[in-house]
Parts: structure tokens; sequence; C-alpha cells
């Protein structure tokens, strides 16, 4: 064997490795992916998901790794495969939804539904933000999607934007969920700011207590009219009051104890590392992230904004007040909001608990951005 | 002479508008346009009269946008309509399916803000409208077994 035959095969076996092929875009992702799985692991900000994604974005980030091809037969790499059948053909959110309805309690919206109203006027920002997004010169579809994180439910904003925009996928549910983490430092200011002293002491009556008919009937008649009216989105409804249908029937526990337990974690991992390998530095590094993570925090404050402003509207014609500070609740982001509308509540009066009241507005914040989602799939369909 | 004149300011302004009636562009806002007579024109909005059919003006565009990603084709009852929802600067085209006096009027609208904002606001308050009806549904329905678990109770 001579030396120029040893440095060929030298050579070619370097070629197959990643360091022959190795560009400095992807140590940005690196970066990114790292900071994700810290923010998971040492600040605990939705740990569940951004631990996966940020694995996600870290590994698909490597030159030559057979994650998010195809192999030479056509078939699937194992995230691509995760991506293709779990997102791409819409899966997963839906599948959440299922988890989140067997985990939820309708109680306190179904004991006042006058809060209801309060998760439609959080929608505001999604609809301010759709208008700033166009501006800045995306297209009307992405421009929805982007929209929608202002709604702060992951996987509304995940299946929106797959069935609208799903080149931003990465960059929508990035923004979503970190939000939705970031929600004790977001609100906070925002709540403080439209609210004045003597509102966020305003007591509300402790609410009634509801009938387990009550509970049965009421995924009953929410998947009835979300069917009627957004069709669209019964994908994600459908299986959301399924979920809760399960839960409050009491007779399907198993089925209950599956949906919210193993199936959701299942779900979620490959929900994360599919949102995670979205994001390859080709696709990623350019100003379109940056400019949805700045418009997401608009969109998330306009939100917050709109609950409360829907508050004020309404106690102008309520004989019992309502606390404005449970409008920031409309967001969504079950029950993160819910509980930083009873931290910033306790504050102010230490006596008045407010957490009931304000997982009302934040659930029907769910009903409300899926409601938007399916306006605007209805826009574009 | 006077009236020589004044016949002849006519007479141009007669020919302008019929040369001006005949002389239909190629493209509008970067859509092509099929043959045909224009109606009105304007920035925002090009109106014309096709001698083509409404199926054959349909296969027209359909050819012409054939490959171009966001585009939407929507068959109502009485027009077809082609809508844009990428950047493009035209937002839709209309084609009435009832020709008028054997010809087929086609409008192509500018993309337009009046149109995104008055959607948007639409959707905004539908999304009010849904859920207000559920609040409808859910009091009603509320109101209903309370009360028949009141009557239960009592009976018991």
């Amino acid at each position: 064997m001579t030396s120029n035959e040893i440095l060929d095969l030298l050579f070619s076996t370097l070629r197959t490795t990643g360091v022959w092929n190795f560009q400095f875009n992807i140590i940005v992702m690196w970066a990114i992916g790292s900071l994700f799985i810290w923010l998971a692991i040492a600040k605990k900000y939705e740990p569940l998901l951004l631990l996966p994604i940020g694995f996600g974005i870290f590994i698909v980030n490597f030159p030559l790794v057979p994650m998010m091809g195809y192999a030479d037969g056509g078939y699937p790499h194992l995230l691509q495969f995760f991506y293709r059948y779990g997102l791409e053909w819409e899966i997963i959110p839906c599948v959440i939804f299922l988890g989140l309805g067997a985990m939820t309690d309708f109680g306190p919206l179904i004991a006042n539904p006058k809060t209801l109203i309060i998760g439609a006027g959080a929608q505001l920002g999604v609809f301010i933000t759709f208008t700033g997004t166009v501006l800045a010169g995306f297209t009307l579809k992405e421009a929805a999607s982007v929209g929608i994180i202002g709604g702060a439910d992951g996987p509304t904003t995940v299946y929106l934007t797959q069935h609208l925009a799903p080149q931003l996928l990465g960059a929508n549910a990035l923004a979503a969920y970190s939000y939705m983490a970031m929600v004790p430092i977001l609100q906070p200011p925002i709540m403080r700011l439209m609210t004045n002293s003597k509102e966020r002491v305003i007591k509300m009556r402790q609410l009634r207590t509801v009938s387990r008919q009550e509970k049965i009937l009421f995924p009953m008649i929410t998947a009835g009219i979300i069917a009627l009216l957004v069709p669209s989105v019964i994908p994600l409804m459908g299986m959301f009051m399924l979920g809760n249908l399960m839960k409050e029937s009491g007779v399907v526990a198993r089925l209950t104890d599956t949906a919210q337990g193993s199936l959701m974690n299942i779900v979620t991992i490959f929900l994360g590392l599919s949102v995670g390998a979205t994001m390859h530095a080709d696709k990623f590094l350019s100003w379109k992230p940056l400019f949805i993570f700045g418009l997401g925090l608009i969109d998330f404050g306009v939100c917050t904004i709109g609950g409360i402003l829907t508050v004020k509207i309404m106690n102008k014609f309520l004989k019992e007040k309502i606390n404005p500070l449970i409008g920031a609740a409309g967001v969504s982001a079950v029950p993160m909001a819910a509980r930083v509308v009873q931290m910033e509540g306790i504050k102010y009066d230490k006596s008045n608990h407010m957490l009931m009241h304000a997982v009302g507005p934040n659930l029907a914040g769910v009903i409300g951005s899926a409601a938007a989602a399916g306006m605007f799939i209805a826009m574009f369909d | 002479m006077k009236r020589l004149m004044l016949l002849t300011v006519i007479f141009c302004f007669l020919l302008s508008g019929t040369v001006a009636a005949q002389s239909v562009p190629e493209e509008f806002l970067g859509i092509p346009v099929p043959e045909g007579e224009l109606v009105k024109q304007s920035k925002k909005r090009l109106e014309l009269m096709s001698p083509k059919t409404h199926d054959q003006l349909l296969g027209y565009y359909k050819e012409q946008l054939e490959g171009m990603e966001d585009i939407k084709i929507r068959d109502w009852t009485d027009q077809s309509y082609i809508e844009d929802d990428s950047n493009r600067p035209w937002h839709s085209i209309t084609i009435d399916k009832e020709p008028e006096g054997g010809k087929t009027r086609v409008v192509i609208m500018k993309d337009n803000w009046t149109w995104i904002i008055g959607t948007l606001l639409l959707r905004y308050v539908g999304v009010f409208v849904v859920l207000l009806v559920l609040l409808v549904g859910m009091t009603i329905s509320g109101k209903i077994i309370s009360s028949r678990v009141e009557k239960t109770e009592a009976k018991k």
C-alpha cells in the first residue's frame, strides 16, 4: 500500500465524519439548544417541553446526522418519522388536548360562565399581532400562525402553525412555550399597570357547587357548539372535550389515567423532539425567528391587556363586580396564569384568594384561542 | 367656427373614451388580464367584460396561476373567487358565472388593508360570538340541571 493510497483511505474515512462537514453556523444552534436545556433544568421553565425541544435543536445541528432526513430507500429518519406522523398529520396536538381534557376540572368555568367573555377578550393580541406581522412582510398565513402565540396555548399554536405555515413551526412553538413559561415574570407588571389599587382588592363571591350532571353535560355542549360554529378546530376541541367527558363520567378511570398520564407523556416527548428537530441552522438562522420572538412578546402583552380591559368593560354592566386581575388569566397558559393572579391578588389583600375565580377565564382562554385558530383556518382553507 | 371646435372636442373626447374602453392592459398588478373590454380601471380595481365563458376564464387563470403557492380558489353560487394569501400585489379575481350580453365580468382587486382589517375584526367578533353562544348554552343547561337536582334533593 502506497502512502497516497493510505492518505486517500484516511480522507475518505474523514469525509464520512461530521468534522469534515462542519459549518460554523451550527454552533449558534448548539447555543440555542443548550439555552433551552438550561432554562428547563436550572430555571424549571416548562421543563417537560423545553428540555426535549432543546435537545432536538442540539442533536439535529450536527453534520450528516441521520435524524431529520430520509434514508436511501426513502424511509424517514427517526425524528423525521416523529415529525411526519405526529405533527405533519396534526395528531400530536390533538392527543395532547385529549390528555389536557382528562386533567381539567371545568367546575369554576361552569359555576361562573360569564368568564367565557374574558377568554374571548384576551384574544385581542392575536388579531393585533396579525396586522403587525403582515406589515413586516410575512404572508397572511404566516401572520395568523404568529398571531396565535399570544393565545399562550402550546398545542393550539403548534396545530395552527403546522396547518398554515409549517416553515415557522420551530420558532412559533418555541416562542409560545417560552412565553408560557415566563408568565410569572411577564404578566404582573402589566396587571399592575392596567389596574388601580381599588380594583385589585375587589372580592368576588364564592363560586357555587357544580353538580356532576353539569360537568358531564359541559363537554357535550361545548363540542356541539364548537363543531357547529368553528368546525375546522374540532379535531383539537373534540379531543379536549372527549378527555374531559372521560374524566367526568367516572366510568372509564383506566382510559382517563392513560390519557392524562402515559399517553400524554409519550406524545410530549415526540412533540418536543419533533419541534426542536425542525430548527436546523440552514432554515432557522434568519431574521424571522427573532422577529417572531419580539412580536410574540408584544402579542402576549396585548392579550393580557385585552383580558383585563374586557373585565373592566364587563364591570360597567355588572352589579357584582369582577376583580380585573383575573382578566390576565384569559390568555390560557393553564394553570400558570391563574396561579399568577392568585399570587398577585394576595399581595394587596391576604384574604382575597382568587385562584378558582381565575381558573374560569383561564379555561375560557383555551377555548377562545382554539376558536381564534379555527377562525384563521376557516379564513384560508 | 365655435360649433366646429366644439364638435371636434366632443369627437376627440368620444374617440379617447372608445380607445380607453378597448385598450385592455396585458396585466394588472402582476396578474395577466384576459382579452375583453375594459369597463373600469383604478389603482385598486380593474373590471372588464370578456367574450370568453366563465369556464374558459377559470381555466385560463388556473393555468396562469399553476404552481403558485397560497392561491385559494372558491366556487361560489354566482361567482368563482380566486384569492391570494401571500404577498402578491393583487388580492382577488372574481369571475361571474352568469354572462351579461354574452360577456363575462371579471374583477381584479388590489391587495388592500380594508379587507385585512375588516376580516380580522369580523373574526375577533366571531370569537366573542362562539363564546357567547357557549355562555347561553351553559347558562340554560345549568339552570335546568340545577332545578332538577334541587327537586331530587327535596324529594329525598
